[in-house]
């Protein structure tokens, strides 16, 4: 005789049980916090990195000579462009063992026009171009400068200059990343 | 009659079977949450970073009289090992201090991990040290794989220091060299400390004796001496003896002078030799290097005063010598008021004057800190 002793009735539970299940493992999956352990770690030691390559580069030689980072911002040519990439380049890539490092940087500063109250922002110097795809971090620096240039209308690529020439800050900012 | 009293229902059995199944996958999950946060490196980063922060920024503890200028048996008076000059400076490291953090008396792991590394767990360190000249120091073992480390870039704060020599003597003769032919030369020295103090207040470039050694270098004594072969007996300076008698110390303080005996440990060295005199006087003296530490500066509380260093020879035959200074009544009585005030005496500053001491230089140097578990 058939009768339905010994039957699963419940198919419909057992499948909104693992229904309810996924969903959860999916959920408390989709909340998980899945960055990589040491990502900010790197980018610290990046960043220490980049703000003391500049505190060093800001800091006098000794007692009778000038901020080299201050000269530079002072004084943009060429050559001092060249300067800091020497510089900025051998302070964040040197190590205490035998292989260097290779870390790329892009350093510019910031200022504001008193011609026009703006803020303006003019590039240093750059080991590589940046594409956009980089994991970049942001060092960066005030440093009192002197008025640029002599003031005169061709000096447009210059912190335009008081009357009289007084120091200003700038604001000097490097990305740096790994390739 | 059937009776279903006592029986299982099979509904029950599958449904608590996918319960407890189910129970102990979410229980077994919730652990690997945290994976992404799960990370040895973490901690070992943060300790190096926290190390390194130590080293560069801080300038160690007691600041006053320096850590470094304790000796080995005097350890325990170091409370923990900072490089910096002062807290002001960050990134800009003592040599004195990074001389001591390196030196070989110091025993690995443990010296360190109490002073510098800190917490409870026996990490493995390697501190290392490059400056742009490529000098290099470290202190630990070597990294294994898996480590954590912090690289920071740095300046080395050279100390100040002045050597009198033939130049000094051939530039400026009257101020340096006595013309009569005398036995007994005295030549002294000044150390302003609130001059110093005052002319330059960035530590930076700061000459400070109570936080930084100071090294005098008096060479080519020889050259001093004004030959005269034929006196009786005759004079030659490579042939005469030069005897360094001893060195007397005077703190000027408001108007009034104290003798301050100078310890052992601040003995000149002499002849280029890497230890220091155990007594004086010393015989065949050709050059003569003071060193003095912070340690003595404290010691005889002199941070805010003036200092007279005199050093007194004894030259045979008698003869014009290095000598600067009119002591009075003589070397052994000394009057320090009679002597340091008098028009006749004109000790050597030990000042900001560039011609007459090399200043405080800064250079470039990175360091890095690597941990890792175990001690090793």
């Amino acid at each position: 005789m058939k009768n339905s002793d010994g039957q699963l009735y419940t198919i419909e539970g057992l499948a909104a049980a693992l229904v309810m299940l996924l969903t959860a493992y999916f959920v408390i999956n989709a909340t998980s916090v899945y960055t990589a352990g040491d990502t900010h770690i790197t980018d610290m030691q990046l960043e220490a990195l980049g703000t003391d390559a500049l505190r060093v580069m800001d800091a006098n030689e000794s007692r009778l000579t000038g901020s080299p980072l201050r000269n530079i911002i002072s004084n943009v040519t060429f050559t001092d462009n060249q300067t800091f990439g020497t510089m900025f380049g051998n302070l964040i890539n040197s190590r205490t063992g035998a292989a260097a490092d290779h870390i790329q940087y892009s350093a510019s500063y910031s200022y504001r026009d008193l011609g026009d109250n703006s803020m303006k922002s003019m590039f240093i110097n750059a080991s590589r171009n940046l594409s956009g795809g980089e994991h970049a971090v942001r060092a960066t620096k005030w440093v009192i400068a002197n008025v640029k240039g002599d003031g005169l209308p061709g000096d447009s690529s210059y912190i335009p200059g008081f009357s009289p020439p007084q120091n200003r800050s700038v604001l000097v900012e490097v990305l740096l990343w790994r390739d | 009659m059937t009776d279903d009293t006592g029986a299982l229902s099979i509904d029950f059995l599958v449904g608590f079977t996918i319960f407890l199944l189910a129970f102990i996958w979410v229980a077994s999950m919730i652990p690997g949450i945290m994976v992404g946060l799960q990370s040895y490196t973490i901690d070992y980063d943060a300790v190096a970073y926290r190390t390194g922060v130590i080293l560069v920024e801080d300038p160690g503890w007691p600041v006053s009289p320096p850590w470094e200028s304790f000796s080995d048996f005097q350890k325990s008076n170091m409370t923990r090992f900072g490089l910096a000059v002062s807290k002001d400076t960050p990134n800009i490291l003592s040599q004195d201090k990074v001389n001591r953090f390196f030196c070989t008396t110091f025993v690995y792991p443990d010296d360190y991990h109490t002073r510098a590394i800190f917490g409870d767990y026996p990490y493995g360190f390697n501190i290392s040290l490059k400056d742009a000249a490529g000098e290099y120091q470290s202190v630990g073992s070597i990294t294994p794989l898996g480590y954590g480390t912090i690289r920071r870039i740095v300046k080395i704060k050279g100390p100040s220091n002045a050597t009198i020599g033939t130049g000094n003597y051939a530039k400026y003769p009257s101020f340096y060299n006595k013309t009569e032919n005398v036995t007994t030369h005295v030549f002294s020295f000044l150390i302003d400390n609130p001059r110093l103090l005052d002319d330059v207040k960035n530590p930076a470039y700061q000459i400070d004796p109570a936080r930084e050694q100071l090294t005098i270098n008096v060479t080519d004594l020889r050259a001093t001496i004004t030959d005269y072969p034929t006196a009786v007996p005759p004079i030659e300076n490579m042939t005469s003896t030069i005897e360094l008698v001893n060195v007397r110390v005077y703190k000027k303080e408001g108007a009034l002078y104290s003798n301050v005996p100078l310890p052992a440990s601040e003995y000149p060295f002499v002849n280029g030799s890497s230890t220091r005199v155990t007594s004086m006087p010393v015989p065949h003296t050709d050059n003569v290097t003071i060193k003095l530490t912070p340690y003595y500066f404290d010691l005889m509380k002199a941070q805010n005063c003036q200092i007279y260093l005199a050093l007194g020879f004894n030259v045979t035959p008698p003869s014009t010598f290095l000598n600067n200074t009119q002591a009075l009544p003589d070397f052994n009585n000394l009057d320090a008021k009679l002597t340091f005030e008098n028009v006749n005496t004109t000790p050597f500053n030990y000042n900001y004057e560039v011609e007459n001491v090399t200043q405080p230089h800064l250079r470039d140097a990175v360091l890095e800190v690597a941990v890792w578990s175990g001690g090793g």
